[in-house]
């Protein structure tokens, strides 16, 4: 026995810790249900985990995921295309940041949700206001992270590119761009991390299809066993978004880390 | 005779306060091959003189020429050293030390001679793909200073450029530096606040005054090299402008 365990890797004390609290999470969980013996209110967590397992198989549910993705990469696609060059202009020039500063820091302060029914009158039910909702929520991350990468970049860097007789066209292509994107993949992650969370929101109110309006379906039918397993699909795709992004983003600026390939 | 600096002031205008100046009246020439140091007390202006030399900042007054040509902002014909190298991280150590070639829009294989000509004389063949990052201290010096050299400047400058070494190797370091520049045979500027990396590396040493940076003492460093720190004659020039710049610091208390 003691020979067949030495065979697998001792798992680190951060994965035993991490299973050890979602068991006890689910023990807990497992049993409030049966003692509350609600299901509309805490579905069975045995139910509600054989939903979890069979929606990754429905083509409905995966369909309906599928859109929802879809429109966060256009949502942050379009916000890319704006958020992208604005923060490098303020990155830029001291002018345009003073410009567009304060007005960019006060519409970012409102909150994201209130500007579904401003969207749904400007652009009506169905993929406009969603994807209005995904540009706004990603269209600032990606502005400021742009901007502060631009404006974090050692001036020397820029000095040393004159004194090696690079053009201003040169410095912005050799220097400032590549100077400011780790900065602006960060901007990115943050955008589609926020986008996938607000896009969901969206969708309860403004289309009838997508991976939000399968839960508020699931809420009308009062199939809460579905809408917990949706909710945990919410998580674990999000979750799994993030580390491709994460994994994008050190192999694009591999320069940044030590044990970078040699390229 | 390569650099001329004629009477050089420079003024940071202080709207509120009266206006800073940085330095009253700066001259000195520097010979075709000749390495010079400028040392002085922190803040009497011996960066802000390199950087003119640079064509970073403007004069206020007062002409900086080169060959008799008057300095108009940066150029490849000034190789510059960075006191923190400024070496681009998302450039490998070949295409940072080529960035002015390719600047020059040299062709590919004119490139590819020189880089190899250039890593030869440093020891680093074989360390062009690698990133800045994976570089020790010494190499990313060494980097630094085959790209200020990749376009035949006619001047190197550099910027304390071990300033942030730790003392057990800026010795080494010294000694890496004192035989490239002497393989390049290029003429140097150096600003440096260590007497005896002066001393070591040096054929002249100008001393500036800690406030207005005028010019102290002009010496010359007369040992032959490569030089021996633990000579009679090295000590007495390290003690020598040890004194000067005492001085240069206490004639800006008076």
């Amino acid at each position: 026995m003691e020979r067949i365990l030495r065979k697998f890797p001792k798992p680190s004390k951060g994965t035993l810790m991490f299973f050890g609290g979602l068991a006890v999470a689910f023990v807990v969980w497992h049993f409030a249900s049966l003692h509350i013996d609600q299901a509309i209110r805490l579905p069975n967590f045995v139910t509600t985990m054989q939903a979890f397992f069979t929606n990754w198989t429905n083509s409905w549910v995966m369909e309906n995921l599928g859109i929802t993705l879809w429109r966060v990469l256009r949502g942050v696609g379009y916000a890319s295309l704006i958020g992208l060059p604005l923060g490098m202009f303020m990155g830029y020039s001291k002018t345009i940041r003073q410009a567009i500063s304060p007005l960019m820091n006060s519409i970012r302060q409102i909150p994201i949700m209130a500007w579904v029914p401003m969207a749904i009158l400007w652009f009506g039910l169905g993929e406009g206001p969603t994807l209005f909702i995904i540009f706004m929520s990603a269209v600032f991350p990606l502005m400021i992270n742009t901007l502060s990468g631009v404006m974090n970049i050692d001036p020397n860097y820029i000095s040393a590119a004159k004194s090696m007789g690079a053009s201003t066209l040169k410095i912005f292509v050799t220097i400032i761009l590549p100077g400011a994107f780790p900065s602006f993949l960060t901007g990115l992650r943050m955008a589609v991390g926020l986008g996938w969370m607000s896009v969901i929101c969206a969708e309860f109110i403004a289309t009838s299809s997508g991976f939000g309006f399968l839960l508020i379906q699931a809420q009308i039918q009062f199939r809460t066993a579905d809408l917990w397993s949706l909710m945990i699909m919410a998580a674990v795709t999000g979750y799994f978004i993030d580390r491709i992004l994460l994994l994008v983003e050190r192999s694009l600026t591999s320069w940044r880390f030590k044990d970078a390939a040699e390229n | 005779m390569p650099l001329k600096i004629n009477n050089v002031r420079k003024v940071f205008p202080n709207k509120k306060e009266v206006d800073h100046v940085v330095i009253k009246g700066f001259s000195a020439e520097i010979e075709e091959g000749e390495f010079v140091s400028l040392i002085g007390p922190s803040g009497c202006g011996k960066t802000t003189m390199l950087s003119m030399v640079g064509g970073f900042q403007q004069t206020t007054d007062g002409l900086i020429a080169l060959d008799d040509v008057e300095i108009d902002g940066p150029s490849v014909e000034r190789g510059y050293v960075f006191q923190n190298y400024a070496l681009f991280p998302w450039m490998n150590v070949g295409r940072n030390i080529t960035y002015s070639l390719r600047m020059q829009g040299m062709p590919k294989e004119q490139r590819d001679v020189r880089l190899k000509e250039l890593l030869e004389m440093a020891y680093l063949t074989g360390h062009e793909k690698k990133f800045p990052i994976q570089l020790s201290g010494g190499m990313q010096q060494r980097v630094a200073v085959l790209r200020a050299l990749a376009s035949h400047p006619r001047i190197l400058l550099l910027d304390e450029p071990l300033g942030a070494v730790d003392f057990q190797m800026r010795e080494i370091l010294q000694n890496e530096l004192a035989s490239l520049v002497q393989k390049a045979g290029t003429t140097v500027m150096m600003v440096t606040h260590d007497v005896s990396e002066a001393v070591f590396l040096s054929d002249r040493v100008l001393v500036m005054q800690s406030n207005g940076g005028e010019l102290l003492a002009d010496v010359k460093i007369d040992l032959p090299r490569p030089r021996d720190r633990s000579s009679d004659q090295f000590k007495t020039y390290n003690n020598d402008l040890t004194d000067l710049l005492r001085k240069a610091f206490n004639y800006s208390k008076e």
